[in-house]
């Protein structure tokens, strides 16, 4: 059983990516033995009302047992609180996105607290997207940083029952927040693996946080969805509990709340 | 899919987190490799990366990777590093490294630009060994560092050099460019390597430099064997493609 933590839909504004659509992401990431996938919108991204793909996200996945809606939310924005509401409550999603480089917003404002108060009263989960593509790779007029990671972690003991995703995160991104924990993540923080690089990466960098903070993920259709899969199963040399962990039991857990 | 003969990757450096001796990072690199099914790895750089290295600097990286190659000569093979700012020192280092062995390649990084005469001499001298020069090639999006090479500088120095066999590193790492600004100038092949794993590269290399230019290269340590090899093992090409890719170009290339 492998779930996916990081899929997407919809089209990246500065690429066209293939398998963009929910039969052609279900039958891609089956190739690769991906049975269940939480996907986000691509679209979101760059929308001034990034709400606008929630609803579209949400109909697309309808007839996808396979796939997951997680909607994108802006705590920046109007009356963002409605927007958490219809995630949960009207669409029945079990997380929240959010990127704050691109909605102009840091961890360390009130607002990150703010949103992580309503997920807890909603019983969502908050996902942060680092980055959606190399910083390298960007289009020289729409040059977004990624986002940095101080304030994550006070907010997170802050807000100890509200599971708390960082996807797109680098080693030394994961590595920083370890460290600046005294080597005890908070148990409701965890860091997909779609960006961990250099060789045995992943099992570096699930050594250095705890592979109970670690979740699969693809970052597909953006990247090939065999980056993840042969990083985990074949250039790491984990145990079958460490494997049972990652690819699917960490995610069941932060489902689970417990 | 399984290839006749194992995976030739044709760009990878000793980086100092691999280990602190040849025997070390050789151990670890060989260890990973052998997971992957990579069978040869093509050795450049040093432990620590100099953009601007010093003559003493060059040789002790070469000397790192000559005895990396000398304790696996079946599983290694190498660049000699060269700084074309050091002329003299360079065709020197040439002479030395690669007309007495072991290596089979020259490496250029970001010392010079490509576009410099100072290249002219070295390109020669490569074509008189029948050997290819490996080229880091990149593009900003903020505008290049200095010395570092696009991809049209090296169509540039390719064109004058016609003789010689140029590798085109990353295809320029933003590759929907790269691709394309390579694809007219025959005698130079592209690397795939470095960069995060986006699905099309490498169905964008072939579309326009075709299957027997494109060459699978890891850039390890610093990124992963996985999510290099995932460009090629995902991409929607042919088998007979993806083998040319992973292991008979590079053989071709590289006279392996």
């Amino acid at each position: 059983m492998i779930i996916d933590c990081n899929a997407n839909l919809g089209q990246w504004p500065f690429r066209r990516t293939a398998y963009s659509t929910p039969d052609q992401l279900v039958e891609r990431l089956a190739r690769v033995q991906i049975d269940h996938a939480w996907v986000t919108s691509l679209d979101a991204v760059m929308l001034k009302d990034v709400t606008a793909a929630n609803e579209p996200l949400a109909e697309a996945v309808a007839d996808h047992t396979q796939l997951t809606a997680i909607g994108t939310v802006n705590p920046k924005w109007p009356a963002w609180g409605s927007d958490v509401e219809a995630c949960a409550e009207q669409f029945g999603m079990p997380g929240v996105r959010v990127n704050p480089n691109y909605q102009s917003w840091t961890l360390e404002e009130p607002v990150f607290a703010d949103l992580l108060a309503a997920a807890r009263d909603l019983g969502l989960f908050v996902e942060i997207a680092v980055r959606m593509t190399d910083e390298r790779h960007h289009h020289p007029l729409v040059m977004v940083p990624p986002v940095a990671l101080s304030g994550l972690l006070a907010n997170a003991l802050e807000y100890s029952d509200v599971p708390i995703v960082v996807a797109n995160a680098k080693n030394a991104e994961a590595g920083s927040v370890a460290r600046d924990s005294g080597g005890d993540l908070p148990d409701n923080l965890f860091f997909e693996l779609s960006h961990f690089e250099s060789v045995g990466g992943v099992q570096s960098v699930a050594e250095n946080i705890g592979v109970e903070h670690v979740l699969f993920g693809t970052h597909a259709p953006y990247f090939y969805p065999e980056a993840a899969t042969l990083k985990v199963f074949d250039e790491c040399d984990f145990s079958e509990a460490d494997l049972e962990a990652i690819t699917h039991a960490n995610a069941e857990r932060l489902l689970a709340g417990d | 899919m399984s290839i006749s003969g194992g995976i030739i990757d044709c760009h990878i450096h000793p980086n100092a987190d691999l280990g602190s001796t040849p025997e070390e990072t050789a151990e670890t690199l060989l260890r990973y490799a052998d997971r992957m099914g990579i069978e040869m790895m093509g050795l450049s750089l040093g432990p620590i990366f100099h953009p601007q290295p010093t003559e003493e600097q060059i040789e002790a990286d070469n000397t790192f990777n000559a005895n990396i190659i000398a304790l696996h000569p079946d599983r290694f093979f190498g660049y000699a590093n060269i700084n074309p700012n050091r002329l003299y020192h360079a065709l020197s280092e040439i002479s030395e490294r690669i007309e007495n062995g072991p290596f089979i390649g020259i490496k250029l990084w970001i010392a010079m630009c490509c576009t410099h005469p100072n290249l002219d001499p070295i390109c020669e001298r490569a074509a008189e060994l029948g050997v290819p020069i490996l080229q880091h090639t990149f593009l900003r999006p903020e505008g290049n560092l200095a010395g570092e090479s696009s991809p049209a500088d090296l169509v540039e120095l390719a064109a004058r050099h016609p003789d010689t066999t140029f590798i085109g590193a990353h295809t320029g790492f933003n590759w929907e460019q790269g691709a394309r600004e390579f694809a007219d100038q025959a005698n130079i092949v592209a690397d795939t390597c470095g960069g995060d794993p986006d699905m099309g590269f490498v169905e964008t290399a072939v579309r326009w430099m075709g299957a027997d230019r494109v060459l699978y290269g890891s850039d390890a340590g610093g990124r992963s064997f996985a999510t290099q090899l995932a460009k090629v093992h995902g991409a929607d090409i042919s088998d007979a493609d993806k083998e040319k890719i992973l292991r008979t170009n590079a053989k071709r290339v590289l006279n392996l």
